[in-house]
């Protein structure tokens, strides 16, 4: 048995992805539980709308984070605010009781505004918007879609990728007349196709069994999901490029599947977070493909009132998938780059 | 004209020297064998020659310039790992590769048109040594290159494996093959043999083993005679219950037999490459 344990050490000593893993799991899962798992609000951005907006702004406790007071507005105009995701709680003033407008869709700071509301007592009237009954489901849901969409784009694509390569199927794949290009397109355009079918069966599931209401546009949606999709595909051909067996790309695909889980504002608030951490929720793709399906989905938000989780995951998707082709097409075949680059002008087809 | 060129290749891995300062030349109509032992340094070689893998240093040439995709289109490779999809059957195999090269397949036959909708890892190693050949000829290749194509097949298969190379020759392609199996290099035209990565001797089996002797040995005691040589580091071989001892020296291998009480019959005879490369892989050791 000392040999066996001796062995294995030896072993682990050299697997340094596995060593990197023992070190860098219980240190995220620390951080990430220390800081990050906590589900109260201290917080949230509130709007004051109508004739008395000016002086209720004074008097709301500093809980709420007065971002927008507009006299001129109303009814509709909080709405709005609330539809684009500008505010947690819109007020209107002038009529009595004062009525509080609540963003439903963001479940842990409704659930906090709710109970901070319901010590005022009669003085305002409480109305739950895009989530009455604020149902953990229907916040879960749009969250979940993408959860799949990035289980399918990293780990099935990037094991699809590094069967080729353990089969030796790649090498051949290299001397083929197939431009590099299309034998990534070709690689993951099936995974592309399942997961986009995954999506519609999970969204129309969940409708189905969760009653998740889909008040936007189809189409918002699906651009998102798409754009999405060629991020976290991105992903999974990077990963495919940096590791040798299925083993090793399984075990980078759930180091980046795991933070996206705890950090994109799935389960713990990105509010609620410690600043120190809330920063990589920002950089995750899953932070702004759920701020999309959660939009679309509930709140049944415009393009436009969406335009800045598009405009990051559009620039993660350019990078990311350019990125992770470019490096997969140099691996595939290193050898006819350097030759290109030494041949003479003219004699590259 | 040269199909595949090789023009003082060096290729280095840190700092070990996995080929260095290799040059060759394929031509159309040719069967050029790459001879050497493991590690020898042919499948880095090919590699490069594939462009597969960057030269350190030298050129490599397919078909006139690099191997780019029209170029590639004219040529059929064999890895050793046979690069075939096991979960995939023999038909589906061959419709991918057909289909990327742009032509039909061709008609299966013999027993790969028995098992045509049979999965590839179901084969038997033979069969799918077959099956990588007709995909790789499937669009009648100019180049033909084939890495270790007869690993692990039968004496029947393989000889119908080098009828289909002599048969690609004729048509004028040009073939550069790896092979450890000697019996196979005298199939080549040309042989170029390899050590710790270096060219050290090139032409027909003749040229190869010139200069090359060796020593054997007849004895009914002929299973302590080799643990005798092989004990005092002698490069013995066996053949059946035939030793040799390649390079060899009479006085000294007669010595040590009589030292043991064996008696033997000890005779001079010309070497044969596989002892060429013995010896050269004990002086690179040594």
């Amino acid at each position: 048995m000392k040999a066996m344990i001796l062995k294995e050490f030896r072993e682990l000593r050299r697997d340094r992805r596995t060593v990197a893993m023992l070190v860098v799991m219980p240190l995220l899962l620390l951080v990430i539980f220390g800081y990050a798992a906590n589900f109260y609000v201290s917080s949230v951005k509130a709007a004051v709308v109508g004739p008395q907006a000016a002086q209720l702004a004074e008097q709301l406790p500093p809980y709420f984070d007065v971002t927008e007071v507009a006299p001129g507005s109303d009814e509709a105009g909080a709405e709005q605010l609330l539809q684009d995701n500008q505010v947690d709680v819109a007020f209107v003033t002038g009529t009595d009781p004062v009525l509080a407008l609540v963003d439903g869709s963001n479940l842990f700071a409704a659930q906090s505004i709710v109970a901070s509301l319901n010590k005022l007592g009669d003085q305002v009237s409480v109305q739950i918007l895009y989530n009455p009954e604020l149902t953990t489901s229907w916040v879960m849901v749009p969250a979940i879609i993408g959860l799949i969409l990035t289980f399918i784009g990293t780990i099935i694509t990037s094991i699809g990728l590094v069967r080729e390569r353990e089969a030796g199927t790649l090498e051949q794949l290299a001397v083929m007349p197939i431009r590099p290009s299309a034998v990534i397109l070709g690689k993951i355009t099936p995974y592309f196709i399942l997961a986009s079918i995954d999506m519609v069966i999970i969204t129309v599931l969940g409708m189905l069994l969760f009653d998740v209401p889909f008040n936007g546009s189809p189409w918002v949606f699906a651009l998102g999901a798409a754009i999405f999709l060629f991020v976290v595909l991105g992903l999974g051909v990077f990963i495919s490029t940096v590791s040798q067996t299925t083993g090793q790309a399984i075990q980078l695909a759930f180091l980046m599947l795991l933070p996206q889980i705890l950090l994109s504002g799935m389960i713990f608030p990105l509010d609620a977070m410690a600043a120190g951490v809330r920063w990589i929720g920002y950089l995750l793709p899953l932070t702004y493909f759920t701020m999309i399906s959660q939009g679309v989905m509930l709140r049944g938000a415009s393009f436009e009132s969406l335009a800045l989780p598009f405009a990051v995951l559009s620039v993660m998707a350019v990078v990311v998938f350019l990125g992770a082709t470019l490096r997969f097409r140099r691996d595939l075949a290193p050898g006819r780059r350097a030759a290109r680059r030494r041949a003479p002008a003219g004699t590259e087809a | 004209m040269s199909l595949l060129r090789a023009d003082r290749v060096t290729r280095a891995f840190g700092s070990t020297l996995a080929v260095d300062d290799v040059s060759l030349v394929v031509g159309p109509g040719e069967v050029v064998g790459l001879l050497g032992a493991n590690g020898a340094g042919k499948t880095t070689l090919l590699r490069m020659l594939l462009g597969l893998l960057a030269v350190t240093s030298g050129d490599v040439a397919l078909l006139g310039g690099p191997p780019d995709r029209d170029r590639r289109r004219r040529m059929g490779y064999v890895p050793q790992g046979l690069g075939l999809y096991g979960d995939l059957t023999v038909a589906e195999n061959l419709a991918f590769v057909t289909q990327a090269y742009g032509v039909a397949p061709p008609p299966l036959t013999g027993r790969l048109a028995d098992q045509a909708d049979l999965l590839v890892a179901r084969l038997p190693l033979g069969l799918q040594r077959e099956l990588s050949f007709v995909a790789a000829l499937s669009h009648r290749p100019d180049v033909l290159v084939l890495d270790e194509p007869t690993s692990g097949v039968d004496a029947l298969a393989r000889a119908g494996l080098w009828d289909t190379i002599r048969a690609e020759a004729d048509r004028g392609s040009g073939v550069l093959v790896t092979t450890h199996y000697m019996q196979e290099a005298v199939q080549c035209d040309r042989l170029l043999l390899l050590s710790q990565g270096r060219l050290v001797a090139e032409g027909s089996e003749a040229d190869i083993v010139a200069g090359t002797a060796a020593l054997a040995i007849r004895s009914d005691r002929w299973a302590e005679a080799f643990a005798v040589l092989d004990a005092a580091g002698q490069p013995v071989l066996l053949s059946g219950r035939a030793i040799r001892v390649a390079g060899g020296d009479e006085v000294r291998v007669g010595a040590l037999l009589a030292e043991h009480g064996i008696e033997a019959r000890v005779e001079r005879v010309p070497g044969t490459i596989e002892e060429r490369m013995l010896l050269l892989a004990r002086a690179g050791t040594g």
